[in-house]
């Protein structure tokens, strides 16, 4: 028990020991949190990410698209939430935990993100984001801002802010 | 002919009889009717025909003197003579008046009654020709008068005797008619008696024959059989069964009746002699073998007084064998009741084993309770990790958060950015450290659950083993009876091996009394032989009785 102990520390030592990877400051940089999604890492960007929330309870919405998870109590605010997997009309490859929300903003929106599991924030040089192949379009170009050697996946999460189709305004006599 | 034979015998005489006075009755009355028909014929011939012949002959004859009176005035000139032929005359015409009267009452025929009126006719016209004549002569005019008599009245004279001839021939010819139908009819009655004699004949000798053939016949049967029966006393004979219901059917099924009961009386008698017979055989051969029994009882009596000396000295080498098993009765007895103690002890110590077993079966199932309580405060255990669990999740989405908040923050919070990075690692481990001790857990619950089972199969060792010692011990207490048992017989052994020498001694003094007994029996044998004798000499006597008896 004490000698794991001891490796954890040693294994921690190690790696704050390591040269911190190169922070280059001003617009070289952007800060993101990552996030897992049925066995694909993706990152947003944290300018837009009010905070993380763990998924208790939610009312499920009828009559709205199915993308739409329903909507949750978040400190006495309503907040819809969306299930990207439904959304990107991604296939259901097997059953994720899903008891993270990611509550996105800007002026304007405001909404939750479904994950499984949230792994932290890390910086990424911008020079690093690869962008796209043009031949994708499982996810639609708009929503992507690239992919990290790392096989991470930029979310364009501020169109996806602006974007009108995931304004649901239906009726229903 | 079974219907004829079913009547009763006055029946049948009352109905062959009566038809022959039936026949005799036809043919009477048959006879009394041609008869009557015969005489009326004959009465027709008699008053009718041979009257009205004699009748006519008698006007023929009457008118022929008339004429000759006529003939005679014409030819004398006497006036005397011619009066008195005149007087004649005129009784001669009323006469012949009456006749041709009578006659035309004599029969109805038209055509007869024809021609008399017809001669009637002719006769008045000449009655008045010959007033006229005879007025003539008077007048003495005797040429005209014989003129008229030899013209007119001539013709008229002959055609009147031309007629009353044909009248006679006619009723002559009627009469032959009807003598000829007399005859005839009686002709075809004489035919009518010959059949009906000839029925009557037949009748009677078919009568005859009838009544020989259902009575007669019959009758000496019956009696050829009572012959038979009576002279030669021949049972043998067999009357054949008639179904007529007269008085010989009677009398045939009565005889029948009795013959069977003759018969049956005779072989009962027969087969009573024969059962004699066989009886008194049986007799003669038991009294014989009687005989030959005694004598083969004297000789055994003396073997028997020699057997029972050899008796004697066995008896005695059965009593010493008797004393030597009592004396190993009694050392049977002995070893039987250190057996039972023996067995007794092992009875009390099974007790004792019983008891242990229980103890530790009590003690088996405080474990198994124990080890319950253990699984069941493992899951609690389990519980408590699962929320463990749970706060380190929230102290990393703590953390995460505390992290987003330094971001915003920019370059002042880069230490608050260490210290989220900090606690993120902390609820990390605290995670792991929960994933170990679940590992952990699930080792414990897994061997708890091992003790249960091994603990329920221990109980249940011990339960089979309470039941063998429960086994063990009905065993050793049917072995405890049985030997207790063999104890009480080996006592009883003893104890009639005891009476068995008190017997043999009695055996030795009956022996002696029977020694006595059978020379007795021999004494009395030879009366027996005697008597047995005097039966087979009765039994010879007794057969030969019989067998004169049934020749």
């Amino acid at each position: 028990m004490k000698k794991e102990h001891e490796i954890l520390l040693q294994d921690r030592a190690r790696k704050l020991s390591l040269e911190p990877p190169v922070s280059v400051s001003g617009k070289e940089v952007m800060d993101v949190i990552t996030f897992s999604l049925a066995s694909e890492t993706y990152a947003i960007e944290s300018v837009f990410v009010r905070e993380v929330y763990p998924l208790k309870a939610y009312t499920s919405l009828p009559g709205t698209p199915d993308f739409v998870l329903g909507i949750v109590n978040v400190r006495g605010q309503i907040l819809s939430v969306i299930n990207l997997k439904k959304f990107f009309h991604l296939p259901e490859a097997g059953i994720g935990e899903l008891n993270k929300v990611i509550i996105v903003r800007n002026g304007r929106m405001e909404f939750g993100i479904l994950a499984d599991v949230v792994h932290g924030t890390r910086q990424i040089a911008k020079s690093l984001i690869q962008q796209p192949l043009p031949t994708i379009t499982g996810i639609g170009a708009d929503f992507l801002l690239g992919v990290t050697r790392d096989s991470l996946i930029l979310l364009n999460i501020e169109h996806m802010l602006q974007d009108q189709s995931i304004i649901v305004d239906i009726e229903v006599n | 002919m079974r219907f004829f034979n079913n009547l009763s015998t006055r029946t049948k005489l009352i109905l062959g009889f009566g038809l022959l006075w039936l026949l005799l009755a036809i043919v009477i009355v048959i006879a009394n009717f041609v008869i009557i028909d015969v005489t009326n014929s004959e009465k027709e011939l008699n008053t009718v025909h041979l009257r009205s012949v004699l009748m006519t002959e008698k006007l023929r004859f009457v008118m022929n003197q008339q004429r000759v009176s006529i003939l005679q005035l014409l030819l004398t000139e006497d006036k005397t003579k011619q009066d008195s032929l005149i007087t004649r005359i005129k009784g001669r015409a009323g006469a012949s008046s009456i006749l041709v009267d009578s006659l035309r009452l004599m029969n109805s025929e038209s055509d007869y009654l024809l021609k008399v009126s017809k001669i009637d006719s002719i006769r008045e016209m000449y009655r008045k020709t010959r007033e006229i004549q005879i007025a003539l002569m008077e007048k003495g005019e005797i040429k005209q008068a014989r003129d008229l008599g030899l013209g007119i009245q001539e013709l008229r004279f002959e055609t009147i005797s031309k007629i009353i001839f044909d009248l006679s021939e006619e009723t002559q010819k009627a009469m032959d008619k009807q003598v000829e139908r007399d005859k005839e009819q009686s002709q075809v009655s004489r035919y009518l008696f010959i059949i009906m004699a000839a029925v009557g004949l037949i009748g009677g000798i078919l009568l005859v024959v009838l009544l020989n053939i259902s009575i007669v016949l019959p009758l000496n049967k019956l009696s050829i059989l009572a012959e038979k029966i009576s002279g030669r006393n021949d049972l043998s004979v067999d009357i054949p069964v008639q179904s007529r219901k007269d008085e010989i059917g009677r009398l045939g099924k009565a005889f029948k009746r009795m013959l069977e009961n003759l018969r049956g009386s005779t072989a009962e008698l027969t087969s009573l002699l024969f059962e004699v017979k066989d009886t008194v055989n049986v007799l003669a051969a038991s009294s014989s073998e009687i005989l030959a029994a005694s004598t083969q009882v004297a000789t055994g009596a003396v073997q028997t007084s020699v057997s029972i000396t050899e008796t004697s000295t066995t008896v005695e080498e059965v009593r010493q064998a008797a004393q030597l098993s009592s004396q190993k009765a009694m050392e049977v007895s002995e070893n039987a009741h250190h057996v039972s103690q023996i067995s007794q002890d092992g009875q009390n110590a099974v007790e004792e084993t019983i008891h242990g077993m229980d103890h530790v079966r009590q003690q088996m199932e405080l474990i198994a309770q124990t080890i319950i309580r253990l699984s069941e405060q493992s899951q609690s255990i389990g519980g408590i990790i699962a929320s463990v669990n749970d706060v380190a999740d929230q102290s990393n989405l703590l953390a995460v958060n505390a992290a987003i908040e330094a971001a915003k923050a920019g370059e002042q919070g880069k230490g608050f950015a260490v210290v989220a990075q900090e606690i993120k690692s902390l609820a990390e481990q605290s995670k792991k450290a929960t994933s170990q001790v679940r590992t952990i857990l699930f080792d414990v619950q897994k061997a708890t659950s091992a003790a249960v089972m091994a603990a329920e199969q221990g109980s249940k060792a011990v339960e089979a083993g309470v039941k063998q010692s429960v086994h063990t011990r009905e065993a050793i207490k049917v072995l405890t009876d049985s030997t207790r048992d063999a104890a009480n017989v080996a006592t009883q052994i003893l104890a009639s091996s005891k009476q068995q020498l008190i017997g043999m001694d009695q055996i030795g003094v009956a022996i002696k009394t029977i020694n006595q007994a059978g020379n007795e029996n021999a004494a009395s044998m030879k009366q027996v032989k005697q008597s047995a004798q005097d039966l087979n000499e009765l039994g010879i006597k007794l057969k030969m009785l019989v067998e004169k008896s049934v020749l």
